[in-house]
């Protein structure tokens, strides 16, 4: 298992007498990227303004690189939800401004600073000033910004907001360079589909405490119904364990009940189908999501025991 | 430090790069171009305009000389005096404003010493007899062949004084004595309104800071006591640089001598003055600007943050409110407590130092008080700043403001 460069245990912030973050633990491993996911009003600014050293937590503890929050500053790229930039001075200034605040050198930020800015295809606007650049433009030199030092660990609060599909796709690929170069990324975004595709692990939240914590994989193989998607030339209609039956276009999916997706593919075998594809239906995490926040649905034995883990630890 | 140096350094030079700073700094070495400008242009004419505005030396008098004591006039009276052959006419002179004094001199005069003089100039200027005394008295000995004694007569003595008293170290005569208290005076008030202007910079910093939403990227690199720091040392050095621009120009402008003869030398000749009102500066800088930071982070705009530091700002100028008082006695009872009040004291002092020999007690009580008093605001400050800076939308209130402080 891969060492944990973020531990967070216990930690609890009161704002009077309104409960933001209750009790909540959690790792971040090394070299992946890390959902912190929940409602608006969940406590994930404030969990990651803990992380941060802006807040201070009311009780419990927090191990961020090797050392206490604030004591590795330099080491850390944070793009927080609510940003902005000197809007009368210009790209490059700005930018490495906020690099020399991470003790990287005058001059070495900006040659930093130019390389990202043609990563993001933003190299002509360096001497502009900032309020000459789009809202997306914007963004893109606000994530510029949190990247500008190297950092080993990202947090990204929301970092896909107010971006086209065009940027976000640019961004989706900057991130997943930024993983392959060994970076670890902690991701706080609304978007569902993004986190489904980008995110390894995941930490639900909502009212300050963790709903779900853990692989998105398991997670989602956890929540998965018993349901299969079949397309097969010629699908039987009284195979054993199939207690409802839907037609999606070519493919039918068939809710199964007293037998596991694999005997099942082994039935239809041994009943000598064509099958032409076969899937174990899954869940989509945003319906998951909506369910949990919602307390539709209480988490399978599995996710619960996970977040329990992570609480009681 | 490194961080709190390159926020120092950025908040000054994009400060001091803003059109309105320029604009202000640039008033004085403006005005003063404009009135170097006017006497160019207009040479001696405006130049005497102006000096009869101020000073009305340059006025007509007319002499109805009946005694025949000032016939004919000197020549070197006549451009200023004119003979009337009877007082009617000289009276229409001055009615039809050819005169603007006529001074009738009887043919008792050698005996009486009796004069008439009728002026449309007011009484409260003096206007009256102004001039006169040359007048006569140089008519009067012009008889007298010995020239020595005639200048003797007209300037009896040129005193060089020497002090040995306690107040003996100005010298230059009267104008050395007026300078030396009134230019650390107004070295007082120059550092007291520059301590208001770099706080006003430092409330608009920490409000645009705050509206645009670049704390919280900030706040990640620094914390909050670097900032407010940074931000109050870069604002300070801005608030400096105005006060030596405005030094600078005025020297420029009239060649180095103002400078020399009307500030350096009554600073110089007072330096603890000086340096204590530097002392005093920074110090009080060091109380207003942390707490004018921290404040005006609680505004949700720079409209806002202004109008919630104001009651700091006005605190503090209470005791330029009250510089008649200080000025009369600047050891009174109220001048006194309100050089023991920290958000009073920089003020007082600064206004005080210059007027009189403060007792030490007062001077070391309020510095001592006002270095007990900075790292409790820089707490508080801080406390305040990290609080406010992350806060959106709606201004707390006061309540709420002390309950959230609890848990910051």
């Amino acid at each position: 298992m891969a060492d944990s460069v973020l531990e967070v245990r216990n930690i609890c912030k009161k704002y009077g007498s309104r409960v933001a973050v209750d009790d909540l633990s959690f790792d971040v491993l090394q070299g992946e990227v890390f959902g912190l996911l929940g409602p608006n009003g969940a406590g994930k600014t404030s969990t990651i303004r803990i992380l941060m050293d802006i807040f201070k937590a009311d009780s419990g503890e927090v191990e961020l690189l090797g050392g206490l929050p604030g004591q590795s500053r330099e080491r850390v790229g944070y793009l927080p939800e609510e940003r902005g930039l000197y809007r009368d001075q210009r790209v490059l200034e700005v930018l490495v401004y906020l690099g020399r605040l991470k003790g990287v050198d005058g001059a070495k930020a900006r040659n930093r600073a130019l390389e990202l800015l043609a990563r993001v295809e933003l190299e002509e606007w360096g001497g502009k000033r900032v309020k000459e650049l789009s809202r997306g433009m914007q963004h893109k030199v606000q994530f510029v910004a949190c990247l500008i030092h190297d950092p080993e660990l990202l947090i990204l609060d929301e970092p896909f907001q107010g971006l086209d599909p065009v940027n976000v796709e640019m961004i989706k690929g900057l991130m997943r360079s930024l993983v392959s170069e060994g970076k670890t990324i902690v991701l706080s975004a609304h978007q569902m589909n993004l986190v489904e595709e980008l995110c390894d692990r995941i930490l639900l939240i909502d009212d300050g405490k963790a709903l779900l914590y853990g692989s998105l994989k398991e997670i989602k193989r956890d929540f998965a119904p018993n349901s299969v998607r079949v397309q097969a030339a010629d699908l039987p209609v009284d195979l054993p364990g199939v207690v409802a039956s839907e037609r999606q276009g070519d493919v039918t999916l068939l809710t199964l009940e007293g037998i596991g997706a694999q005997e099942f593919l082994a039935g239809l075998v041994a009943h000598d189908v064509q099958v032409e594809s076969f899937e174990r239906a899954a869940v989509p995490l945003n319906d998951i999501f909506v369910a949990m926040v919602q307390g539709n649905t209480t988490p399978p034995q599995g996710s619960l025991s996970t977040a329990e883990k992570a609480k009681a630890r | 430090m490194k961080k709190v140096l390159t926020i120092a350094r950025h908040e000054y030079w994009v400060n001091v790069r803003r059109p309105d700073f320029i604009i202000f700094t640039s008033l004085v070495p403006l005005l003063g171009i404009v009135a170097l400008a006017v006497s160019l242009i207009f040479g001696r004419q405006a130049g005497g305009a102006i000096v009869r505005m101020f000073d009305g030396g340059t006025e007509v008098t007319a002499v109805v000389d009946q005694s025949g004591g000032f016939t004919p006039l000197l020549p070197r009276f006549e451009e200023e005096f004119v003979p009337y052959s009877n007082e009617a006419e000289a009276r229409t002179a001055l009615e039809d404003d050819e005169v603007q004094r006529v001074v009738v001199v009887p043919n008792t005069y050698p005996r009486e010493g009796d004069v008439t003089v009728v002026t449309e100039g007011s009484r409260f200027s003096g206007s009256g007899t102004r001039g006169l005394r040359s007048f006569f008295i140089a008519h009067l000995i012009k008889e007298i062949e010995d020239k020595t004694l005639q200048a003797r007569l007209i300037d009896p003595y040129d005193a060089r004084v020497e002090y040995v008293g306690e107040q003996a170290q100005a010298s230059g005569g009267v104008a050395g004595e007026i300078l030396s208290v009134m230019v650390p005076f107004f070295f007082g008030i120059l550092l007291a309104v520059t301590i208001f202007v770099s706080s006003g910079y430092l409330v608009r910093s920490v409000a645009e800071e705050k509206s645009s939403r670049v704390i919280e990227i900030v706040l990640s690199s620094v914390t909050p006591q670097q900032l407010l720091a940074g931000k109050v040392i870069g604002l300070g050095a801005l608030g400096l640089t105005q006060i030596l621009v405005w030094i600078a120009s005025t020297a420029g402008l009239s060649g180095g001598l103002v400078l020399l003869a009307g500030i350096v030398l009554p600073l110089l000749l007072r330096w603890e003055v000086f340096v204590l009102a530097l002392v005093f500066y920074i110090l009080g800088f060091g109380v207003y600007a942390v707490l004018i930071a921290a404040i005006g982070t609680l505004g949700s705009s720079f409209q806002e943050s202004q109008q919630i530091t104001g009651i700091f700002i006005f605190v503090a100028a209470v005791p330029m409110m009250l510089t008649g008082v200080i000025m009369t006695d600047p050891n009174a009872m109220v001048v006194r407590v309100l050089s023991w009040f920290p958000l009073t004291a920089p003020t007082t002092m600064m206004l005080r130092l210059p007027l009189a020999a403060v007792p030490w007690t007062d001077v070391a009580g309020s510095i001592v008080l006002l270095l007990v008093t900075i790292p409790a605001v820089v707490w508080f400050g801080a406390k305040v700043f990290r609080l406010g800076m992350l806060m959106y939308g709606k201004r707390p209130g006061a309540l709420e403001i002390v309950r959230l402080l609890r848990h910051a």
